[in-house]
C-alpha cells in the first residue's frame, strides 16, 4: 500500500506546476512530452502512486516501462519513498524484462510449441554462433555473418509484426536469415534479447485470454522514455492500450531520442501524441539549468522549443575551451586547468562531469586524470559498477550496506534481501527459498561489517560465498554472474586497482569523485558542472552520422542531451579550428535572450 | 470463480482420488471414512489459517499402502475454474494457470521426503512441504492469494456446544471463580454499573445500531421469526454475578455473547455472522473469494433449520463464495443440489469419491432426480446397493421377497427405487455416478410379437447410460446385432450377469403365476377389509375364476409397502419371489 501522506505531500508539490499537477491526476490515455529537467520522473512517480492508490484496486496494479535497469532502479527507488515496494502490485522494469516475466514466464508453457520448456537467455557468444550457423543456411556464400546480420538485426527489430506483408514483401532473404537463427536459437533452447518483446507481441496479439490477463493484473501502463523504446513496445502498446483495454501514461521526449541504433526512433511517441483519444501534455519549466544552458541547448539542438527556466534561477555559465590538438591533450587540459577551475570556484567534486561520446575517449580522460590524481568514477561500459546491471547495482548496494549503511537501515536488509531473490529467482521464490537465501546474505553481509577488507577480497568472498551457490540454484531466465568476476578482474590488486570498500561504496564524507560518462549513459543524470570533452568536427558529428539525414539528428539529439546535463556551467572542450559546427550555433544561441 | 476439481494423493484415507466439483459442495459418508480429512486436505492448500507446524505434516498421514521406501508423496491439487471474468481473482491466479489449459489455474501442496535425507524417512522431521501453483512447483504461492482466496473452517458449530456444554468442566471456571471471589460485591456491582454506562452508550452511537440492526436482519432472514433470538451488541451482561462467566466466554471464543440462545438458533446466528463478515472483508477489500467449510452441522441444528438454511445457502448465486458442508444428513443431501454432492466410500483399504458434479443427466432429468431424493430422503445417496424397479406394486412387494429369502434390505443398506415408469437411465446413471452396485428389475414387454419387446431396447439403453458415467467400453455394433437377434432365454440369462433381470411378460404375470405368493397375498389383503366390490373379487380369485394379475397388484400397491412388507414377512417363511426378482436381490446382495 502506498503511504498516503508521503503521497499527498508529493501531489501538493505538483499543484505549483499545472501541467505536471493536471498529467498526475490524468484518467484516460496521456502523453507526457517532458523536455529536460522538467520534473517527469517526479511527475510519473506521483501519477504512478496516485493510480494506485486511487484507480487502481487491490489485487490488481500497474506496470511501468522504462528504457533500462538504471531508470528502473531509479524508478523503483522514487517509489519506494512514496511508500510503493515493487513486487506485489507494480511492476518496473525494461520491456524485455516485463515480457519475460510477464508475459513469457507465465504463459509460454500454456501455448503448445511456442517455446522449449526450460529455456533460457541466451549469451552473446551463443548468439553469435546461431548467427554463423544461420548465414549458412540461409546465404551459405562464405560472406561475413555478422556484417549481414546489422542489417538482418534491424529488420528484425522493426518488423515486429510479420503477418504483414512488408515482412516478406521486403528483403525476403533477410526474413529467411531471421527466421532460420531463431530456429537455431530455439534448437538449443534459447531466446535471445530481441525475441523477448517479439514473442510477447505475438502472444498477446494471437490469445485474447493472454490479453485479458495482461488487463486485469495492470489496468493502467506507464511507459518512460517512450522515445527510446523502439518498434516492439510500440506495437505492444498498441495492442494493450488501443486494442486492449490497458490505460496508458507515457512519458518521454523525442528530442532525447539518442538509441537509434537499438531500434528507438522518435517518431512513435509523436504519432501517440496526433491520437485524438490521447491527451498530450508538454511540460514547459525546466528545472534545472540556467535560462543561457537552456537558450544555448536550443541551437544545440537546432531548433526552437518554448522551455522556460525557472524565475529567480542564476543564467548559467557557458565556457569555450579550444585546445590546439586532439583528445590526449584536450583530456589533460580538462585534468589540468578545468578541473582545477570548477573546484577552485567551490563545486564540489561529485558534482563535475565529463561527459563524451564513446568509452574509449573515457579511457583517454580518465588516465589523464588519474595522472593528475583526481578520484573519479565512471558510468560507461568500462564501469566498475554498471550503471544498467541489476547484480552490479545490488552489489554496489550491499557494500554501502556493510560500510555503515547497516546502522540507519539505509538501504534496508529487507529491500537486499527482494533484490538477491529477484536476481536467483526472478522473484518466484517461496518461503523456504527465501529463509535459505537469507541466511546467506545476512551472513555474508555480517561478517563484512568493520572487517577492514579491501573492495576486492570482499568481491572474492562475496563470490565464494553468494554467487557461487546462487548460480547453482538459479531459476532466473536471464543471468548475469559473469559481472561479479569482471568486477573481481577490475579491482584486481596486482594491477593497483583495489579500493577501500567505503570509496566502492561511495560512502565516504567529502572526497567525493567526479563524474565520467558517455553521453548516452550520462541520459537522465544531471550535475552542477559538465565538461563537454571532444566537441570536434569529425566526432560530433562523426563519418557514420554524416552517412544518412537520419543518424545526423539523431547525433544532434545526442549533443543536445549532452548540454542539457547541467545545471549551472557548461564547459566545452575541443581542437582549435576543428570544432563541431554545432558550437557556433550553440553559442549564437546562447547570447541571444 | 469456482472450484472445478480437486486430487488427493496418498493422504490418509485417500490413495488416489480426483474429485470434479460443481460451485458448492456437499461430502456425504459414513463416520471415518474420511470426511474431515478430504476437508483437511484443502484446508493445506487454502486456509490462511493454518500455520506451517500444520502443514508439516507427520508420517503416520501417509496413506496406509504407502511403500515409504518409495519415496511416495502426499498431494493436494485444487482447480479452480471460470475466474477469467473477475479481473481481481485473475490477477491472483494467472500466474497459476495450468500448462494443459490456460482457463484452468491450479493451486498444489506436496508433502515429501527432503532430498538432501538418505533412505527412507524416519520421521515427519525428514520431510517437507511446499505450496506452489500452477502445477510447477517453482511457482510459489504468495501469500496475499491465500489470503485473498481463503478458505473459513466454520467449527464454531461444534464448539458452541462444546463451549456452552463444558463451561461447567472448563478449568478456567474454578480459577476465574476463585478471582472473582476476592472481590467484593460492591465492585463487582461497579463494574457492572460501569459496564451498563457504557453499553448505554455503545448503543447510543446510529452506527452501532445499524450495525445490530443489519445482523438481526441477517439472522431473521435465514431463520425466520419463529427463531429470533433478539441479538444485541453489548459489551457483556451487567449482572454483576454473571460478569465472570462473560469472561470465560471472552476468552475460549472471544467473539460474541450468543451462548444464551438456544443451541441451533446460535448456530444459525453464527453462520449468519460468518457470511456477514465475508461481505465486510469483501467490502473493506481484503477478500476476493470465500470457501466456507462446515462440519456435519447436522449435530447442531434442527431438521426444520438444517432446511432452512442450507436451502438458503445453497440458492445464494454469489459466485464469490461457496460452501463445503460435510454430512451424513439425508435432510442436508435433499437440500443440497445434486451436483454438488460427492460421497465417499471405502473400498479396500482406500477412500473413493464419487462425484455427481459432471453428472451427464439433461436439466429435466436433474429435476426428477432431485425430486425423488427429496421424497425418499436422499435414500440412495447413503445406500450401499439399489434395486431398480418400475411400480408401487415392485417396491411395495420387494422388501417382503428379500425377507422371504434370508435378506433384510434394510439392514444391508439396500434401498429399492421406483423410476415410475420405465426410464431408468437417469437413475442408472446416478447409481453408476456414486458406484453403488444396482440391479433393474423390469418387464419384457413382448407387446404383439411383430415388433422387437420394449425390454431389449430399455436394457441396452440401461447399459449404454451405465457405460457413460462409469467410463465402461461401450457395447460393439457385433454385440448390438447379436443381443437384437437373441430371444427372450438368451437375452435375459445374457444381461442379468450385468445386474438387469427380465420376466417374460409383466411383473403382474409374474406374480400371479407365482403359486404359493398369490395364496399369501390373497390372504393378506382379505385382512384389509376393503369394499364390498374388491372383497366380491378377491373370493372369486380363492375358489372360481383365474387371478387377474392388474387388479391383484393394484390392490396390493394399496396397502402401502411398509405394512405389506411386515405382513408378508410374517408368512415368509416357505414363501419364494419369481425366480427372476429373487435372482436381482442376490445380485445385489452380493455387490454390497
Amino acid at each position: 500500500m502506498s503511504n498516503h501522506a508521503a503521497l499527498a505531500q508529493a501531489l501538493e508539490d505538483l499543484r505549483r506546476n499545472r501541467e505536471q499537477y493536471e498529467a498526475a491526476l490524468e484518467t484516460g490515455h496521456c502523453v507526457v512530452l517532458a523536455g529536460p529537467g522538467s520534473g517527469k520522473t517526479k511527475t510519473l512517480t506521483t501519477a504512478m502512486a496516485r493510480t494506485l492508490t486511487e484507480d487502481v484496486v487491490d489485487p490488481r496494479g500497474v506496470a511501468c516501462i522504462t528504457y533500462n535497469n538504471e531508470c528502473a532502479i531509479e524508478l523503483e527507488t522514487r517509489m519506494a519513498r512514496l511508500g510503493v515496494e515493487s513486487g506485489e502490485r507494480s511492476f518496473i522494469g525494461t520491456v524485455h524484462g516485463f515480457a519475460l516475466s510477464q508475459v513469457l514466464a507465465p504463459y509460454a508453457r500454456c501455448i503448445p510449441g511456442l517455446l522449449p520448456a526450460d529455456f533460457r537467455v541466451a549469451d552473446r557468444s551463443e548468439c553469435r554462433a546461431a548467427v554463423e550457423v544461420a548465414y549458412e543456411d540461409a546465404f551459405g556464400d562464405g560472406g561475413d555473418p555478422h556484417n549481414r546480420w546489422t542489417f538482418a538485426e534491424e529488420k528484425r527489430r522493426r518488423g515486429v509484426d510479420r503477418d504483414l506483408p512488408e515482412w516478406r514483401g521486403r528483403n525476403p532473404e533477410l526474413a529467411d536469415f531471421i527466421e532460420a537463427y531463431e530456429r537455431e536459437l530455439r534448437a538449443r533452447r534459447l531466446i535471445d534479447f530481441d525475441d523477448m518483446p517479439l514473442i510477447a507481441f505475438r502472444m498477446i496479439r494471437d490469445h485474447g485470454w493472454i490479453r485479458a490477463s495482461m488487463c486485469a493484473r495492470f489496468p493502467v501502463l506507464f511507459v518512460d522514455e517512450y522515445q527510446d523504446l523502439g518498434h516492439a513496445l510500440h506495437e505492444l502498446v498498441l495492442l494493450l492500450c488501443f486494442q486492449g483495454s490497458i490505460r496508458l501514461f507515457a512519458v518521454g521526449d523525442a528530442d532525447q531520442s539518442i538509441y537509434g541504433f537499438t531500434g528507438a526512433n522518435p517518431e512513435l511517441l509523436q504519432s501517440l501524441t496526433t491520437r485524438s483519444d490521447v491527451r498530450t501534455i508538454r511540460l514547459r519549466f525546466n528545472y534545472r539549468s540556467g535560462a543561457r544552458i537552456i537558450r544555448a541547448s536550443m541551437g544545440a539542438l537546432g531548433e526552437d522549443r518554448d522551455y522556460r527556466g525557472v524565475d529567480g534561477a542564476p543564467d548559467g555559465e557557458i565556457t569555450f575551451w579550444p585546445v590546439p590538438l586532439g583528445h590526449l591533450q584536450q583530456s589533460e587540459h580538462i585534468a589540468d586547468t578545468i578541473i582545477p577551475k570548477l573546484l577552485e570556484r567551490g563545486y564540489a567534486r561529485d558534482q563535475i562531469a565529463v561527459l563524451y561520446r564513446s568509452a574509449k575517449m573515457g579511457n583517454i580522460v580518465a588516465a589523464a586524470l588519474e595522472a593528475a590524481d583526481l578520484p573519479f568514477v565512471r558510468a560507461d561500459a568500462n564501469a566498475l559498477v554498471k550503471r544498467s546491471s541489476r547484480l552490479a547495482r545490488f552489489v554496489e548496494t550491499c557494500a554501502a550496506w556493510t560500510t555503515g549503511g547497516w546502522r540507519e537501515a539505509n538501504p534496508p536488509y529487507a529491500r537486499l534481501l527482494q533484490h538477491a531473490g529477484s536476481l536467483v529467482y526472478a522473484g518466484r521464490i517461496s518461503e523456504a527459498e527465501e529463509q535459505v537465501l537469507s541466511r546467506q546474505l545476512i551472513g555474508f553481509l555480517r561478517i563484512g561489517i568493520d572487517a577492514g577488507e579491501t573492495t576486492n577480497e570482499w568481491l572474492r568472498r562475496l563470490y565464494r560465498d553468494l554467487i557461487a551457490p546462487w548460480q547453482a540454484v538459479s531459476r532466473n531466465e536471464h543471468q548475469e554472474w559473469d559481472i561479479c568476476s569482471e568486477m573481481v578482474d577490475r579491482t584486481d590488486p596486482g594491477k593497483g586497482k583495489d579500493m577501500p570498500l567505503n570509496i566502492f561504496a561511495g560512502r565516504i564524507e567529502g572526497t567525493g569523485r567526479i563524474a565520467l560518462s558517455t553521453l548516452h549513459s550520462a541520459k537522465g543524470r544531471e550535475f552542477d558542472a559538465v565538461i563537454l570533452f571532444g566537441i570536434n568536427d569529425g566526432d560530433l558529428p562523426n563519418w557514420h552520422d554524416n552517412k544518412s539525414d537520419r543518424a545526423l539528428r539523431e547525433a544532434r539529439r545526442l549533443f543536445y542531451v549532452g548540454v542539457t546535463r547541467s545545471r549551472k556551467e557548461l564547459c566545452l572542450v575541443y581542437q582549435e579550428h576543428h570544432h563541431s559546427p554545432w558550437v557556433v550555433e550553440l553559442f549564437r544561441r546562447s547570447q541571444q535572450d | 470463480m469456482q472450484l472445478a476439481k480437486l486430487s488427493v494423493n496418498n493422504f490418509r484415507n485417500f490413495a488416489a482420488i480426483e474429485v470434479p466439483l460443481s460451485r458448492n459442495v456437499v461430502l456425504l459418508g459414513e463416520n471415518r471414512v474420511g470426511k474431515s480429512n478430504l476437508l483437511l486436505a484443502i484446508r493445506l492448500v487454502l486456509d490462511p489459517t493454518l500455520p506451517d507446524s500444520a502443514r508439516q505434516l507427520k508420517l503416520s498421514d501417509f496413506w496406509d499402502g504407502c511403500d515409504l521406501a518409495q519415496n511416495p508423496q502426499i498431494e493436494v491439487h485444487i482447480d479452480f475454474a471460470d475466474f477469467d471474468d473477475d479481473n481481481a481473482l485473475v490477477a491472483l491466479l494467472t500466474d497459476f494457470r495450468t500448462a494443459a489449459d490456460p482457463n484452468v489455474a491450479r493451486l498444489s501442496y506436496v508433502y515429501r521426503k527432503k532430498p538432501e535425507v538418505a533412505g527412507s524417512p524416519r520421521s515427519g522431521e525428514d520431510c517437507e512441504f511446499l505450496v506452489y501453483g500452477g502445477g510447477d512447483e517453482s511457482r510459489a504461492v504468495p501469500s496475499r492469494v491465500r489470503r485473498r482466496i481463503a478458505l473459513d473452517m466454520l467449527d464454531a458449530l461444534r464448539d458452541a456446544e462444546g463451549q456452552l456444554g463444558s463451561w461447567r468442566n472448563s478449568p478456567l471456571r474454578p480459577l476465574l471463580e476463585d478471582a472473582v471471589s476476592t472481590i467484593s460485591r460492591a465492585d463487582l456491582e461497579g463494574v457492572a454499573a460501569d459496564l451498563e454506562t457504557a453499553t448505554r452508550k455503545l448503543e447510543s452511537f446510529p452506527a452501532v445500531r445499524a450495525l445490530e440492526q443489519s445482523l438481526r436482519a441477517g439472522i431473521l432472514s435465514l431463520a425466520g421469526r419463529a427463531h429470533d433470538i433478539e441479538a444485541r451488541l453489548r459489551f457483556a451482561p451487567t449482572d454483576p454475578l454473571r460478569l465472570f462467566r462473560s469472561i470465560a466466554m471472552y476468552i475460549d471464543d472471544g467473539r460474541r455473547g450468543i451462548s444464551d440462545a438456544s443451541l441451533g438458533s446460535a448456530n444459525v446466528a453464527l453462520v449468519a455472522l460468518k457470511l456477514a463478515e465475508f461481505e465486510w472483508r469483501r467490502a473493506k477489500n481484503e477478500r476476493n473469494y470465500s470457501l466456507l467449510c462446515i462440519e456435519e452441522p447436522e449435530a447442531h441444528l434442527h431438521p426444520q433449520l438444517q432446511r432452512s438454511v442450507f436451502e438458503k445457502l445453497f440458492k445464494n448465486d454469489d459466485t464469490a463464495q461457496a460452501l463445503i458442508v460435510t454430512s451424513h444428513s439425508p435432510t442436508l443431501a435433499a437440500a443440497a443440489p445434486l451436483r454438488s454432492v460427492v460421497a465417499l466410500r471405502s473400498r479396500n483399504g482406500a477412500t473413493v469419491a464419487h462425484s455427481l458434479a459432471w453428472l451427464p443427466v439433461s436439466e429435466d432429468e436433474l429435476d426428477d432426480i432431485e425430486r425423488y431424493l427429496t421424497a425418499t430422503r436422499s435414500e440412495m445417496l447413503f445406500a450401499k446397493g439399489v434395486i431398480f424397479v418400475e411400480g408401487d406394486a415392485e417396491e411395495a412387494l420387494l422388501p417382503g421377497f428379500a425377507d422371504a429369502i434370508g435378506r433384510n434390505l434394510d439392514r444391508l443398506c439396500i434401498t429399492v427405487c421406483n423410476v415410475a415408469g420405465t426410464n431408468f437411465t437417469p437413475y442408472v446413471k446416478l447409481a453408476g455416478a456414486l458406484g453403488l452396485p444396482f440391479a433393474v428389475v423390469t418387464d419384457w414387454d413382448p407387446l404383439d410379437g411383430q415388433k422387437s419387446p420394449l425390454g431389449k431396447a430399455r436394457t441396452i439403453g440401461i447399459w449404454d447410460a451405465y457405460c457413460q458415467v462409469t467410463g465402461t467400453q461401450a457395447l460393439s455394433h457385433g454385440d448390438r446385432a447379436k443381443w437384437q437377434a437373441a430371444n427372450f432365454a438368451e437375452f435375459s440369462a445374457g444381461w442379468a450377469q450385468a445386474g438387469v433381470f427380465l420376466n417374460d411378460q409383466t411383473f403382474e404375470v409374474a406374480v400371479a403365476n407365482t403359486p404359493k405368493l398369490v395364496d399369501a397375498l390373497l390372504d393378506i389383503l382379505d385382512e384389509q377389509g376393503f369394499g364390498p366390490k374388491r372383497s366380491a373379487r378377491i373370493t372369486d380369485w380363492r375358489f372360481f375364476s383365474p387371478v387377474d394379475p392388474e387388479q391383484l397388484l393394484a390392490m396390493v400397491a394399496d396397502i402401502g409397502k411398509g405394512r405389506l412388507a411386515a405382513r408378508l414377512a410374517k408368512k415368509a417363511p416357505g414363501l419364494a419371489p419369481p425366480a427372476y426378482i429373487g435372482a436381482a436381490i442376490e445380485f445385489v446382495v452380493s455387490r454390497v
